[in-house]
């Protein structure tokens, strides 16, 4: 009997692909079968890539019976937020009502990249409207309809990468891309209890993919383990004449587990003080997991506004990069009628305090990266709090809702982090463990990550639909 | 715990700000609209007070720093 390709690591689907024990057509259209049967129910798809996956899948099941195998990816179905420009008439709507008829003439970075390495598009995934970029406070922020969680429907995704979050926890698709420029990646992760990882800034290009804030916007995977995100970060990574940001730094993922190793992490102070009781009371228990596989240390960092840099670069540079479709009134057109009206507040900014923020931006990356020089990573509660109702306005730290000091200082500093499910609460709703680690060290962030996940079986649970 | 109120040099900002905006964007807005600007207005001024406050030295410059461009390479 064959196993269910469905919720199957990465690695189990590759090797079976590359004997022939697994055909790409017909994997792909078992993830198409899902998209088009589930994805409507939680709102997780903007379109369904059916033509475009089966020639690829076609391809792949011809190349890969000719002995031409590219790799882990290969014949591996995925989703892309859709705010990934994809060429072929294909729609690329940012989540937003006023653009759903929105399409470009090539395929962004990622998308070519992930096409290099094999990998099937099967879809566009949903989004909160230009990425949440505006100041929205609820779920329904997308002409999608709000994100609906596979644990829980009546509950959230999170945001702004709502459909690849769902879509990876209801098994729609194999793994996913996202973007992240302050919880876009972790948020959803932790939200739906899948594995989310936020590379450092630049190492994935961005050319393609909708600018919310230049400076901050990062691409990266979601996927059921921190070794999938791994391989689908080895397929994105590197430079691209097309994105100046790009680093040209080499990466190459290393999935070596050396037996016994160890790590240094640290927790910074009162992490958990805004968080829900299940939220501590996973943490804890993962403290001790990770006490098995090194040590725990509290550290500390300035008394600094780390969260009021972050969110005044945010909220200028998005002021900025939708300048057209504010000046024109287009964002009235826009689902959430917080996102109708406070873009044009964001007038109020004076340049000298978005520089103030850049120049404290410096302050902030060194003093972190000199906390992060005597450890390995930082650890952290995911969000502070498991998926909220659906009808509901959440808190956000974008708005100053809720404290992030580990989402201000990631984004704003530009360091990789992972999110990994770490427990279930009492309404079978998932909490999340955030490791963080140094500028391009995505290889710590994932080895820690993964020896997390070889010691527990959250990342093993999935939804019921 | 109640919010501290704002301090009057703050007020006296927030207002000179919304007017700004309200002189820009008005004829778009309606009342809900205004509420929701001024609400996001608070905000921004009380995040650029915050950042205000706190002293740098003239080295610390933006991040990331500025870098040239030749297009030939």
């Amino acid at each position: 009997m064959i196993a269910d390709p469905i919720f199957a690591p990465l690695r189990d689907l590759a090797r079976r692909l590359r004997r022939g024990e697994l055909s790409p057509v017909e994997l792909a259209e078992s993830f198409l079968r899902r998209l088009e049967g589930l994805g409507p129910r939680l709102h997780a798809v903007v379109t369904v890539t059916r033509e475009r996956a089966l020639t690829a899948a076609r391809r792949a099941e011809a190349e890969i019976a000719a002995g031409h195998y590219r790799g882990p990816l290969h014949g591996i179905p995925y989703g892309a937020k859709d705010l990934l420009a994809t060429a072929g008439g294909i729609p690329t709507t940012w989540g937003a009502a006023p653009l759903r008829a929105q399409s470009f003439d090539f395929d962004a970075t990622v998308i070519r990249k992930l096409e290099a390495a094999g990998a099937v598009l099967v879809a566009k995934l949903a989004m909160v409207e230009l990425a949440g970029g505006m100041g929205y406070r609820q779920p329904s922020a997308s002409f999608t309809g709000p994100g609906r969680n596979p644990w829980n429907p009546e509950t959230w995704t999170g945001g702004s990468s709502s459909g690849s979050g769902a879509a990876v926890a209801a098994g729609l698709v194999p793994f996913a891309i996202g973007s992240e420029t302050w919880g876009s990646i972790l948020s959803p992760a932790g939200n739906c209890g899948v594995t989310g990882l936020r590379p450092t800034y630049g190492r994935v290009s961005r050319h393609g993919a909708m600018a919310l804030a230049w400076t901050l916007d990062k691409l990266g995977p979601l996927g059921l383990t921190a070794d999938d995100c791994g391989l689908v970060l080895d397929a994105i990574a590197g430079p691209d004449p097309a994105d100046p940001s790009a680093t040209g730094r080499a990466f190459r993922y290393d999935e070596r587990d050396p037996a016994g190793r160890r790590f240094r992490f640290g927790i910074l102070p009162a992490v958990t003080e805004p968080c829900e009781e299940a939220v501590r009371a996973s943490f804890a228990r993962s403290l001790e997991v990770l006490q098995e596989i090194g040590s725990v240390e509290e550290v500390g960092l300035p008394d600094l506004p780390w969260e009021t840099v972050t969110r005044t670069i945010l909220q200028a540079e998005a002021a900025s990069a939708f300048e057209d479709l504010i000046e024109s009134g287009g964002i009235s057109a826009l689902t959430a009628p917080e996102d109708r009206a406070g873009p044009y507040a964001r007038d109020a900014i004076l340049a000298k305090d978005y520089i103030k923020a850049m120049r404290l931006r410096g302050v902030m990356a060194r003093e972190i990266d000199r906390v992060l020089s005597r450890l390995d990573l930082l650890v952290a509660p995911g969000r502070a709090a498991v998926a909220s109702p659906i009808d509901q306005e959440f808190r956000s730290a974008i708005r100053g809702t809720v404290a992030d000091p580990m989402g201000a200082i990631g984004n704003g500093a530009g360091l990789p982090a992972v999110a990994v499910p770490n427990g279930l609460d009492p309404r079978g709703l998932p909490t999340s463990l955030q490791f963080m680690g140094r500028a391009y060290d995505e290889n710590t962030v994932l080895a820690a990550a993964r020896a997390y996940q070889a010691r527990t079986d959250w990342h093993r649970r999935h939804p019921e639909l | 715990m109640p919010a501290e109120a704002p301090r009057p040099e703050v007020i006296a900002e927030i207002e000179r700000l919304l007017g700004l905006v309200r002189d820009r964007y008005g004829a778009r807005l309606g009342a809900a609209e205004l509420e929701e600007v001024r609400r996001t207005v608070e905000g921004i001024v009380e995040a650029a007070h915050t950042l205000r406050a706190v002293r740098l030295g003239n080295s610390d410059e933006p991040f990331p720093p500025f870098v040239p461009v030749r297009t030939d390479g």
